[in-house]
């Protein structure tokens, strides 16, 4: 119970915090903060096509901040989750519209495909710090970089579909597309853009939550990561685990990609990710890189992005607000850490 | 004066001395000036030393002088020394406190905070004992003895340390022409057997090769030559029936975040009755924590605690007792009592004098003699990284191996 509510006082303290912060902001630049929120809890939560778009977001950013997550619990600061992403999405996109099979064959393998894609792209970071001590947090980065160039080049050119007018691969075909959520009773949420994904994305969290608490290999990753030397002398090949980490930090951002493709835009295009794989970061730091608060902080920065279009729309706060937002949040976190590690000289 | 060195490696003596009071000429640097600072300081203590000398390529005595010399240049009416001989040979400490005991004559105060009970009646005129963050004694020297002051240390009186028993001499550990390690800290053709009942002590001052032997040892660096376990070089790979204690609790032994239950199988992990298939048993771990909790006394609230709110004498206490969970054959120990109360260290010592008596072959590196002189059956003195003596019962004699320690033959 204790663990609980210290595990809640953090980021909600800091979410309670980051809205203050913005209410101040929003009253400066002449909007009442109440007709502010209103119009974003509106357009998150109020009612059933918000709550869906809300949940549509929350996967988007879900699987890249698991990604990250463990990335982080192993020790290694993957900051290349958009580029993992988007990798995953082009792979799975650019097989998916040329392959026709029965869904339960080809969305799997398209979800294969994604991990492939990812797991490659976080892969070559691991490598790269294995082989050479390249610092992960620079190749992931540049990595990035390499991904949308490179899949902005590929839609543009050799797969770009000859029906479309912008860079895009030529659709998936239909069963090749994630089924809608279930039918809840009498909600029914086949008219949104809300897939079972969602629960692809929980389901991830929960064994990555088995994984690092049960596993041998996960107790050898968070070795890895809280002391790195330790674990070295525990007989831990450090090289081997920094490029399985990455490889499968990426993969789990690159599956993210692939359950976009697949979920919502049922082709590949770089407009994929508007930055989930960067916000993605806030959110895994946010849930404390433990899988399942990870969902909670998820579902929390899916209301702003889900939300924040409602809010310019209804309320004239533009929807860089929620940005700032979700700024504070990680900054007020980041404060909160600082001063428990002066408090106690131990870091939280 | 700190107890590890706060020196710049790559500046000379005379930079080191006079760093942030260098004297100036307008923008620069008084470099005649600063140096013939340092000869006057030399000279007027009696410490020999170049003042053009690069500190990292000096003996570590000598650069214990730098550090001191530093001090004085401040010309202080108070000296506070930490821990100033951990890494100094026996006749190198009697230089140091031969300096030091000029300066007290001189009217400076000076305050020493050591563990080394001998330089505490050696050297002082006054003691007081501290127990977690009190005085809880004050002597005159010349009043009081060793067994005095540790009894205060302890709050009672010492523990006793286990009886040796005769145990049998079959070959456990056997090094071969090893060579390892890199640049100041290497070991070169290295040769020398640990029996099963047998607790060899590898005498030396810190920094001869007690690292790279230990690194070798555990795997953690390449070497050539040959480490075997009852004959087989992969018995010591698999760390299957060994443990290690390594020299630094913080960072090479234990998680400070994780839980007694989670250290208690750190390096073991992998061991057929932790690993289930691809899972940790966690009920083996916490069995395995609570009887290291229960033989090695480790006081904490429970076995979920973080090891990072244990005192140090308890983290040591729970690694040492990891690395004897199970009647390992072979127990590496590096500095297994390093900065623990002597309560704490008597309670380890006896520990590893029992697994000896239950035939373990053990391996004690420490830089304190009176450790070794406690708990070897043999002791091997090293000095710039070779085995320079090797005694064994009634041939154990203090001043040569303390001779041989500073290198003098």
């Amino acid at each position: 119970m204790r663990a609980v509510l210290r595990a809640l006082a953090g980021p909600a303290g800091a979410l309670v915090l980051a809205f203050v912060l913005a209410a101040v902001a929003m009253l400066i630049a002449g909007v009442s903060p109440l007709d502010g929120f209103g119009a974003l809890f509106q357009g998150s939560l109020g009612g059933r096509r918000p709550i869906a778009e809300t949940l549509v977001q929350t996967t988007a950013l879900l699987f890249p901040a698991l990604g990250v997550s463990l990335a982080f619990r192993a020790g290694l600061f993957n900051i290349g989750a958009e580029g993992q992403l988007l990798i995953g999405g082009l792979l799975a996109g650019a097989v998916g519209a040329h392959f026709a099979g029965p869904g339960w064959l080809v969305i799997p393998l398209l979800l294969l495909l994604g991990m492939v894609g990812g797991g490659i792209w976080g892969g070559i970071a691991g490598w790269l710090r294995a082989r050479f001590n390249a610092s992960e947090i620079i190749s992931t980065l540049m990595l990035n970089f390499i991904a949308l160039s490179l899949a902005g080049y590929l839609v543009a050119g050799p797969l770009k579909s000859p029906l479309a007018s912008g860079a895009e691969t030529a659709p998936l075909l239909t069963n090749g597309w994630l089924p809608a959520f279930p039918t809840l009773g009498s909600l029914s949420f086949g008219d949104t853009r809300l897939t079972i994904s969602i629960l692809i994305a929980i389901a991830t969290a929960m064994v990555l939550s088995f994984v690092f608490t049960r596993t041998v290999f996960g107790y050898e990753l968070r070795a890895a990561g809280e002391a790195p030397e330790a674990a070295r002398r525990s007989g831990i090949n450090m090289q081997r685990m920094t490029l399985i980490a990455l490889a499968l930090s990426g993969a789990v951002a690159g599956l993210g990609g692939a359950a976009i493709v697949t979920g919502v835009l049922h082709r590949f295009n770089t407009q994929l990710s508007p930055g989930y794989g960067y916000t993605a970061i806030a959110v895994a730091l946010v849930g404390d890189l433990n899988p399942l608060w990870v969902c909670v902080a998820a579902f929390g920065f899916g209301i702003l992005e889900a939300g924040g279009l409602a809010m310019q729309a209804n309320a004239g706060v533009p929807k860089d607000a929620i940005h700032v937002i979700e700024g504070l949040i990680v900054l007020v976190l980041a404060a909160r850490r600082y001063f428990a590690t002066r408090a106690t000289g131990a870091p939280v | 004066m700190h107890q590890h060195f706060e020196l710049v490696g790559r500046l000379r003596v005379w930079q080191n001395i006079m760093l942030g009071r260098e004297p100036r000429k307008g923008m620069l640097v008084d470099v005649d000036r600063a140096r013939s600072r340092v000869a006057e300081l030399a000279e007027r203590n009696g410490l020999a030393i170049d003042p053009d000398a690069l500190v990292e390529e000096l003996p570590i005595g000598v650069q214990q002088r730098v550090e001191l010399m530093r001090e004085l240049e401040r010309e202080p009416s108070v000296l506070l020394l930490d821990e100033p001989t951990a890494a100094l040979a026996p006749a190198e400490i009697a230089t140091l406190f031969a300096t030091v005991v000029q300066l007290a004559k001189r009217g400076t105060a000076i305050l020493v905070v050591t563990h080394k009970l001998q330089e505490v009646i050696d050297y002082t005129n006054r003691v007081s004992v501290m127990r977690h963050g009190k005085i809880v004694a004050r002597y005159l020297t010349t009043q009081t003895s060793t067994d005095e002051i540790a009894r205060a240390m302890v709050g009672g009186e010492l523990p006793q340390v286990a009886q040796r028993e005769t145990t049998g001499t079959q070959r456990c550990l056997s090094v071969r022409d090893l060579t390892a390690g890199t640049d100041t800290t290497t070991v070169s053709d290295l040769s020398f057997e640990v029996s099963a009942g047998e607790i060899v002590g590898i005498a030396g001052v810190e920094g001869n090769g007690q690292t790279a032997l230990a690194d070798a040892i555990a795997g953690m660096i390449p070497y050539t030559g040959a480490i075997e376990l009852d004959g087989s070089a992969e018995a010591l790979k698999r760390r299957e029936n060994v443990g290690i204690v390594p020299q630094d609790r913080h960072h090479e032994g234990l998680v400070l975040n994780w839980s007694i239950v989670e250290n208690a199988i750190l390096g073991r992990q992998n061991l057929p009755g932790i690993r289930k298939g691809a899972l940790t048993d966690w009920n083996a771990a916490r069995v395995d924590a609570e009887a290291i909790i229960e033989r090695f006394d480790v006081r904490a609230a429970s076995p979920d605690v973080p090891v990072r709110t244990l005192s140090g004498g308890n983290q040591q206490k729970l690694l040492v007792g990891r690395a004897l969970l199970g009647d390992p054959r072979f127990v590496l120990a590096y500095q297994p009592t390093r900065g623990i109360d002597v309560g704490a260290a008597a309670l380890v010592q006896s520990r590893l004098i029992e697994a000896r008596n239950r035939g373990c072959a053990i391996l004690l590196i420490s830089f304190e003699l009176d450790e070794i002189l406690a708990l070897a059956d043999r002791v091997l003195v090293m000095f710039r990284g070779k085995i320079t003596g090797s005694f064994s019962g009634a041939e154990i004699d203090r001043g040569k191996i303390g001779r041989l320690m500073a290198g003098i033959t």
